[in-house]
């Protein structure tokens, strides 16, 4: 599964990184990093942080 | 040289502990022409766009109310709850209670209650229709802020008024007045601590793929979330949801009311009801602050801000700052930068897909069957800063 996020409407709340931290995670920067493929068991992660971003700016597939 | 904030006298101060602050007012709209910040007589107050957006995810703040009841020197049910619960808490605890939450806070539930809400809304609004004349908050937002609630817990709509009237009783505890109201918000809390125990009996012998039911799922691991955490978080949704909507939706109409070419607008283009929704919560939101305090000491925008810092971010004038809004009157066709009105960062509002869901519904409903609304008399407001709204509205229209 393939992992995108939208930067032009994330607003980097962190929801993402709270709801999947081994997808998703801060930079030291700040700037928000994340797995761009994914395999079948992190689906389910992946897509609890997709429900919870405030902003759905996250796009799986 | 950095400057210690709460010392640099060359800084804005404002008085927001005075009940007559206007959160809107020449004094703040000054302050945010001369500076980023503004003394305050609790601490800080940030006041422009950019900053409010950086400050609301800064590693070096938490949230800020969590000491609220010790600050007034109060322990006992309410207190306890106060300081357990999800926006009391950070790091690792937090991130547990949110992700053990965010399931029955999931778009895909709550899209699911949208009928309800419409059905809800056409309801009350039969209720004065023929009559071309209501107090728009105690016949309309309190009743309907508080069903969508019920609609979410999966009780009856007859239950609103005691719902309503416990939120109410507990919600002294936000005021000045929190220990002299004391009995009242403990006898509250207890009464809302029973109703959520009974729920969650009810619905454990009789399992649910509903909001609680999602929440007794979590509850399923006890590390995860332990009995007391999902009690807890069902008072806090009672709790969070129901003045914070009412008031919201008060200041819809009221906005409305200033400027009715947009509700025409929104009459004749009911798609546009979610931004309606975004632009209230722009010019007119709620929580015109969420407040913040410094775990250290740091330095922001060649500022030093001390340890133990109460910072209060203006969401109301960060979203109407000409730098970022040039056109900043009420228009819900506008293309906008996002609000703050649902705060930020990772306390962002947990409830915000219900919020916008019921919201858009009312305010689409109420665009199409009644026109040209104006006030009726003298409208009854909170003060005009931290969570603000009207208590009473009496306004009068035109039946569609
Ligand atoms: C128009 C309606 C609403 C507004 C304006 C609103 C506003 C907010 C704001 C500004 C915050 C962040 C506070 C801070 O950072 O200090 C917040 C948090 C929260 N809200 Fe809402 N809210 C609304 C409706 C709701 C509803 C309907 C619910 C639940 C059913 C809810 C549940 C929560 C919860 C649980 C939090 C804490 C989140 C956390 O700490 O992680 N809210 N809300
Ligand atoms: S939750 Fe959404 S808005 Fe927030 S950082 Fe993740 S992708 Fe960005």
């Amino acid at each position: 599964m393939k992992v995108h996020v939208d930067m032009s409407i994330c607003l980097l709340h962190g929801q993402c990184v709270i709801a999947a931290p081994e997808i998703f995670s801060f930079d030291d920067a700040g700037g928000l990093v994340w797995v761009a493929e994914i395999d079948e068991v992190q689906a389910g992660d992946a897509e609890a942080a997709s429900d919870a971003c405030p902003e759905q700016a996250i796009v799986l597939g | 040289m950095t400057q210690d904030a709460l010392a640099d006298d060359t800084l804005p101060f404002l008085d927001v502990a005075d009940p007559k602050f206007s959160i809107r007012s020449q004094a703040v709209l000054d302050a945010r022409d001369a500076s980023w910040c503004a003394r305050t007589s609790y601490g800080l107050a940030a006041l422009r766009y950019d900053d409010v957006q950086k400050l609301l995810r800064h590693p070096k703040l938490r949230q800020g109310s969590y000491r609220w009841p010790a600050h007034n020197g109060v322990t006992g049910l309410f207190a306890r709850w106060w300081e357990a619960m999800l926006l009391s808490q950070e790091g690792d605890t937090h991130a547990r209670l949110r992700r053990m939450a965010n399931p029955a806070f999931s778009p895909k539930l709550i899209s699911s209650l949208i009928p309800k809400f419409q059905a809800l809304a056409n309801m009350l609004i039969d209720q004065f229709a023929a009559k071309g004349e209501c107090d728009f908050i105690a016949d309309f937002t309190e009743p309907y802020a508080t069903g969508v609630i019920c609609d979410l817990l999966g009780l009856p709509f007859e239950r609103w008024r005691e719902l309503a009237d416990i939120a109410g009783e507990m919600g002294l505890a936000l005021g000045v007045t929190f220990k002299q109201d004391l009995p009242t918000i403990e006898a509250a809390t207890q009464r809302i601590f029973d109703f959520a125990e009974e729920l969650v009996a009810e619905r454990r012998a009789r399992p649910t793929e509903d909001f609680i039911g999602m929440l007794i799922q979590a509850n399923a691991d006890q590390d995860q979330l332990s009995d007391q955490e999902l009690l807890d978080m069902i008072v806090l949704a009672i709790f969070g949801g129901i003045d914070t909507t009412r008031n919201q939706l008060g200041l819809a109409m009221a906005t409305f009311i200033e400027t009715p070419a947009q509700l025409t607008l929104l009459s004749e283009r009911p798609e546009l009801g979610r931004a309606a929704v975004e632009e209230v919560m722009r010019v007119r939101p709620t929580v015109t602050w969420v407040t913040r305090e410094a775990v250290e000491d740091f330095i922001y925008n060649d500022t030093l801000i001390p340890a133990g810092t109460t910072l209060h971010l203006f969401s109301q004038s960060a979203t109407s700052d000409p730098e970022i809004f040039p056109n900043p009157g009420f228009d819900i066709t506008a293309e906008r930068k996002p609000h703050f009105g649902f705060g930020g960062g990772t306390h962002h509002c947990l409830g915000h897909f219900i919020a916008r869901g019921d919201m858009t519904e009312a305010l689409k409903l109420l665009a199409q069957r009644i026109k040209n609304p104006r006030f009726n008399g003298p409208v009854e407001w909170l003060p005009d800063s931290g969570n603000t709204g009207a208590i009473r509205m009496p306004i009068a229209f035109d039946p569609a």
